[in-house]
């Protein structure tokens, strides 16, 4: 572990390197298809219309502003399985990086995560086109937002906490991939993504700190949408949960991704 | 640790356990709780230790299956050894047939992405593009998608990454079986210019002209021990001397004794995934 740490901060072109895989990834993910970039910018926004034709128009939700409500959390949500479920057979398909030479492993899952990040970057680009422009009846911008920054990075460490865990065991048990879609699904409708806060609160009292990321989506909300501070209790212990994961994630990354090589 | 040393290995061995009935799936493992996987072990490397010093070259001789890959593998820090430690001293390469590249790259980024993990700066490799793209004589295909390449292709743009890029410690494993007759010529030129100068170089082949004119120390290994590591010439002798005895029969796997009697019944069977779990050049 802390030669892990020194030998991250010790070589000099670590940053440049992982800039260079990050950009790499990002242009094989969204330059390949016809659709491109579009597709980054498409995705979300077909998020959306599903869900608001499913909560709004057939389930009549009553949360004003639904489809900002919804914007900020899924595009989060998304950044979070494209980082998990994504990244699950990355030892495989980056075999050719630590196959040949000493790279350290950590830098082949901070680059993908980068490169998830930037594409990151654009959806909530557009959810402020979206939410200045097309959805005006909230307040606007305030200095608040930028708190979606710290809870960002959280996500961002949460992620690649549970990142490792997943790739490493899949090098014991390939179906760890079917497992966590499962999971996933069942993880998705027990976060306050489309449901009203009070109504998720009041039925599964206790479930916003057990549930390591539904308080990142209700921080986000608080900073992005009610020009209000996240709820610091949430977002010590969300901070605390990424940590927890990220430590596991490396001890992991340790003692099974050490066998990657020989055993994918 | 000293300074000189480029590689230290103490105590290392290697064994790789084969699973003869694959449990790795979720699913496996729990409807098999109570009946573990048979598994077969194969020492692959034997208790070793040595060192080797910053500038050698290093030769690294043996019959197939002797282990040689595996502990390329080791020393490059690709593998993690089962006991004992390997400390390395600077970036490794291992050179087999071309270098770590991605077949959905393209040339370009392939040469950007591996002399990146080599050490190398973003700026110091647009200094030498042009010269890596020309050695493995690729010009015309610099944006093109490696996997449309032929093998010929990649190992030389690989081996070109290799020469100009470069790492402190570099393991060439049969390097001079690149490309056409041309380029091996030209192989061998740059090989003997300058380019190893200051280097660590393990290189492994079957070529004892080769071995015996660049190095200056080689290891002998047989059924993965380290019989003799020394002066060249004598490890060539008994290299020699091995090949030309009667072939001895392959040693039987080490079996785990509970599943002996299953796996009995298939020795010729067991003796055959021995030599194909061991890696080889």
């Amino acid at each position: 572990m802390l030669k892990l740490i020194r030998d991250w901060v010790v070589r000099s072109n670590k940053s440049e390197r992982l800039w260079l895989l990050a950009k790499i990834e990002f242009k094989l993910r969204y330059y390949e298809n016809k659709l491109g970039l579009f597709w980054a910018l498409l995705k979300p926004i077909m998020d959306i219309c599903i869900y608001y034709v499913a909560f709004k128009v057939i389930l009549k939700s009553d949360i004003p502003h639904f489809a900002s409500y919804l914007f900020i959390a899924l595009i989060l949500w998304n950044f979070f399985i494209e980082s998990t479920a994504g990244t699950i057979q990355i030892l495989n398909t980056k075999k050719y990086l630590y196959q040949y030479s000493n790279m350290n492993k950590l830098e082949i899952y901070v680059s993908t995560l980068f490169a998830n990040s930037i594409g990151f970057y654009f959806n909530i680009l557009m959810f402020l086109v979206f939410y200045n422009l097309v959805e005006t009846q909230f307040e606007g911008m305030s200095w608040y937002n930028l708190w979606i920054i710290p809870l960002f990075l959280n996500l961002f460490i949460l992620s690649l906490g549970i990142s490792l865990i997943l790739s490493t065991i899949y090098i014991v048990a390939k179906d760890i991939s079917q497992v966590w879609a499962v999971f996933t699904s069942f993880l998705f409708f027990l976060s306050p993504i489309f449901y009203k806060l009070e109504t998720f609160s009041n039925a599964l009292p206790g479930f916003m700190y057990a549930n390591p990321i539904s308080g990142i989506l209700v921080n986000a909300r608080y900073v992005m949408l009610f020009n209000s501070p996240p709820d610091f209790k949430l977002l010590w212990f969300d901070l605390l949960y990424a940590l927890l994961f990220l430590m596991v994630g490396l001890i992991f990354l340790n003692k099974l991704g050490a066998k990657a090589a020989e055993k994918l | 640790m000293d300074k000189s040393i480029a590689i230290q290995a103490k105590n290392i061995s290697k064994t790789f356990t084969i699973q003869e009935d694959s449990h790795n799936t979720v699913k496996h493992r729990l409807f098999n709780i109570f009946n573990p996987p048979r598994t077969k072990k194969v020492e692959a490397l034997k208790m070793m230790s040595f060192e080797i010093k910053k500038g050698e070259c290093v030769g690294l001789i043996g019959r197939n299956g002797c282990g040689k890959s595996t502990l390329t593998r080791l020393l490059a820090g690709v593998y993690p050894t089962d006991s004992g430690y390997i400390e390395i001293n600077g970036s490794t390469l291992l050179l087999n047939l071309g270098v770590g590249m991605s077949h959905e790259l393209t040339a370009r980024e392939n040469v950007y992405v591996s002399a990146s993990v080599l050490g190398m700066k973003i700026k110091d490799i647009d200094l030498i593009f042009d010269k890596i793209i020309s050695f493995a004589e690729l010009e015309e295909f610099v944006d093109t998608k490696i996997k449309f390449f032929s093998s010929g292709m990649v190992a030389r743009l690989g081996f070109s990454i290799a020469v100009n890029a470069g790492a402190d410690i570099m393991f060439l494993d049969e390097i001079f079986a690149v490309g056409d007759m041309i380029f091996q010529e030209k192989a061998v030129k740059v090989f003997e210019s300058s380019w190893i100068e200051g280097k660590t170089v393990i290189m492994v082949s079957h070529t004892m002209d080769v071995i015996s004119k660049y190095c200056q120390r080689s290891a002998y290994m047989k059924n993965g021990r380290l019989e003799f590591f020394g002066d060249t010439q004598k490890a060539i002798e008994m290299y020699m001397i091995d090949n030309h005895m009667e072939v001895p029969a392959p040693p039987a796997p080490v079996v785990e004794p509970e599943v002996d009697a299953a796996a009995g019944s298939g020795a010729a069977a067991a003796d055959a995934d021995a030599a194909a779990a061991e890696p080889e050049v």
